[in-house]
């Protein structure tokens, strides 16, 4: 105990220095915390919406798999198109339950002066699809009804029952329901239903994509074998191929914050090497002192190394405490650099990765205590009487 | 209690070398009150370095209690330091952070030994601070920091307690009360042994080693 407040008194001599050394680590103990703690929330959160989907998989023209992945989750938008014939194709297929054709295109807005994105779908598959929407107002009913994503909406000042007109296109539709937010891409879109879509993009037949649902989840594989050897220019996606694109994407985005995080608490362990070094040359006399009247070298080791982990594992809580109050923060900007982002909140506090960041906080103490603890050990008693 | 045969010391300093002690033969014994005093330069400080098993002779043999310490490793002198002997500094070197009673039960933390406080309030007790035990050094005025230096050193009861200059940072009346702690000290049966600049103070000790250029002068 004795021992703790000497480091700890240690540390309180220069404020200044030692504060500059804990916001160092703190910060990169906060980059670590927030990436795992991030990576941990996005993987969550995307298999509990890809479990929300209500289908089994995605049937799309051939092309990029991460455009699939964008697209069965929030509706990106992919310049070609599948013909309905597929459609027919696919229904007719031994072991379907349902498909249903989406088509995500975008959508000039003249009188706003803006694109528009529009997703279409048939109205009663869509609340399969996303079971976990809430929508103030009505569902669709007819061809001239359409749900707003409550951004879409805002932006527009637009209320249930207003109309929104695009001369363009000759069409205007009468708002049904507003999507309560979701945080998610989902928010920013127009859902109508997917003739009305088809008829405004003059693809009286066209689609993007298929989302089919299978009744016997254990025939999957040999149903989408099936299809793929079958119906030939489509690509089929299921939910497990759309997490792993995803995820893969999350990982490479995990593994460059890490390498900046590693970078910073690097650059931190040097400069808390250094405040305890330069601590260590003006505390001679009194390390000499401690030897003169009976410390041993393990316990100047001992010290000098106590303040190092005291140093980090304050720095590290500070760290941790700030990427917990900033996580909303860090959130949007999670969305704003990712392709895709899961619905509601990804920054849950987990104690495993709290403790893990607080370890690794402490490790580095170690790692940069060791040098001026060795060095503090080889003071000399003689050093402090001779002044 | 402590032996010494023919110690020198010398030491370079940049390219020259400084012959501290030249062949110094000394007896001390248990109980006893010595001041050893000189000008600077003199080697009385080197004297108590190598008395204090702070720092080895160059030359010549020490005993401590019939112990060859001249050639023993560091952590045999730490343990000697530790157990046998209490020092007081010139500068007190008391540690800020720490209180008084914290300050004077450092030793016994490197002692890996349960600290005893009705010990530790005695000791404060003896040098007369009681009132002062949960005060920080910065509340303390030079006299008082002194006299926790001077509990801190009697801790671990030592057999000797070797104090360099403790007068050397106090006026004329803080110097006399601590000359008259440490004689009572002595009449208690410590063995004190006390560097100093100061004759007068020197001369009132039950024996007195001069030193000049580093040979013990009569």
């Amino acid at each position: 105990m004795v021992f703790l407040r000497l480091a700890f008194q240690n540390l309180n001599r220069h404020k200044t220095r030692s504060v500059l050394a804990l916001f160092g680590i703190a910060t990169s103990v906060a980059v670590l915390f927030s990436i795992l703690s991030f990576n941990k929330g996005f993987e969550k959160g995307l298999a509990k919406e890809l479990e929300r989907t209500g289908i089994h998989f995605m049937v799309v023209p051939s092309g990029c798999p991460h455009e699939v992945a964008s697209l069965v989750l929030h509706g990106s938008i992919i310049p070609k198109f599948l013909d309905l014939a597929v459609m027919d194709k696919i229904k007719a297929f031994e072991g379907i339950e349902f498909g249903s054709p989406i088509l995500v295109a975008q959508l000039t807005n003249p009188e706003q002066k803006r694109v528009d994105l529009v997703y279409g779908i048939e109205m009663a598959k869509m609340m399969q699809i996303k079971p976990h929407w809430n929508i103030e107002g009505t569902v669709p009913k007819d061809d001239r009804e359409i749900i707003l994503g409550s951004e879409m909406a805002g932006h527009q000042g637009l209320k249930v029952g207003d109309t929104i007109t695009y001369p363009n296109v000759n069409a205007s539709f009468r708002v049904a329901g507003i999507l309560n937010k979701t945080g998610s891409q989902d928010d920013a879109f127009i859902y109508m239903p997917i003739k009305a879509a088809q008829t405004i993009f003059k693809k009286p037949s066209g689609a993007t994509a298929i989302g089919v649902k299978v009744t016997d989840p254990a025939l999957l594989t040999k149903i989408t074998d099936g299809l793929a050897e079958q119906v030939p220019g489509i690509q089929i996606v299921t939910m497990n191929q759309v997490m792993s694109s995803i995820s893969t994407l999350a990982a490479s985005a995990k593994v460059l914050g890490l390498s900046i995080a590693i970078i910073a608490i690097i650059v931190s362990a040097v400069g808390v090497m250094n405040a305890m070094l330069m601590a260590v040359f003006e505390r001679t006399q009194e390390i000499g002192m401690m030897r003169a009247i009976g410390a041993a070298r393990s316990d100047i080791f001992r010290i000098i190394l106590m303040e190092g982990m005291l140093l980090t594992m304050t720095g590290g809580l500070a760290g941790i405490l700030v990427s917990v109050v900033g996580s909303d923060l860090i959130g949007l900007f999670v969305r704003r650099i990712m392709p895709y982002a899961p619905a509601g909140s990804m920054g849950h506090f987990d104690p495993g990765i709290a403790g893990a960041s607080l370890i690794f906080a402490v490790l580095v103490g170690i790692c940069s205590g060791i040098y001026p603890a060795w060095k503090a050990s080889r003071i000399q008693p003689i050093e402090a009487i001779r002044g | 209690m402590i032996e010494l045969r023919g110690i020198e010391k010398s030491y370079r300093r940049g390219s020259e070398e400084v012959h501290a002690l030249r062949g110094i033969d000394l007896d001390i014994g248990k109980g006893e009150f010595l001041s050893i005093v000189g000008p600077s330069g003199s080697g009385k400080s080197s004297l108590l370095h190598i008395l204090g098993c702070l720092d080895r002779p160059t030359k010549g043999t020490m005993k401590f209690d019939d112990l060859n310490v001249e050639h023993m490793p560091g952590a045999g002198l730490d343990e000697i330091r530790r157990r046998k002997i209490g020092f007081v500094f010139q500068q007190f070197y008391l540690m800020t952070g720490l209180s008084v009673f914290d300050n004077v039960a450092l030793p016994g933390v490197f002692s890996k030994e349960k600290i005893d406080a009705e010990k530790i309030a005695a000791l404060i007790e003896t040098v007369g601070i009681l009132n002062r035990m949960s005060h920080f050094p910065n509340q303390l005025s030079g006299g008082e920091m002194q006299r926790v230096a001077i509990a801190r050193a009697l801790a671990n009861s030592p057999e000797i307690v070797l104090a360099d200059e403790p007068t050397g940072n106090l006026d004329t009346e803080n110097s006399e009360r601590i000359f008259e702690l440490l004689r009572s000290l002595h009449l208690k049966g410590y063995t004190i042994v006390m560097v100093t600049h100061n004759n007068d103070l020197a001369c009132r000790a039950d024996r007195t080693i001069r030193l000049k250029d580093g040979l013990q002068v009569v």
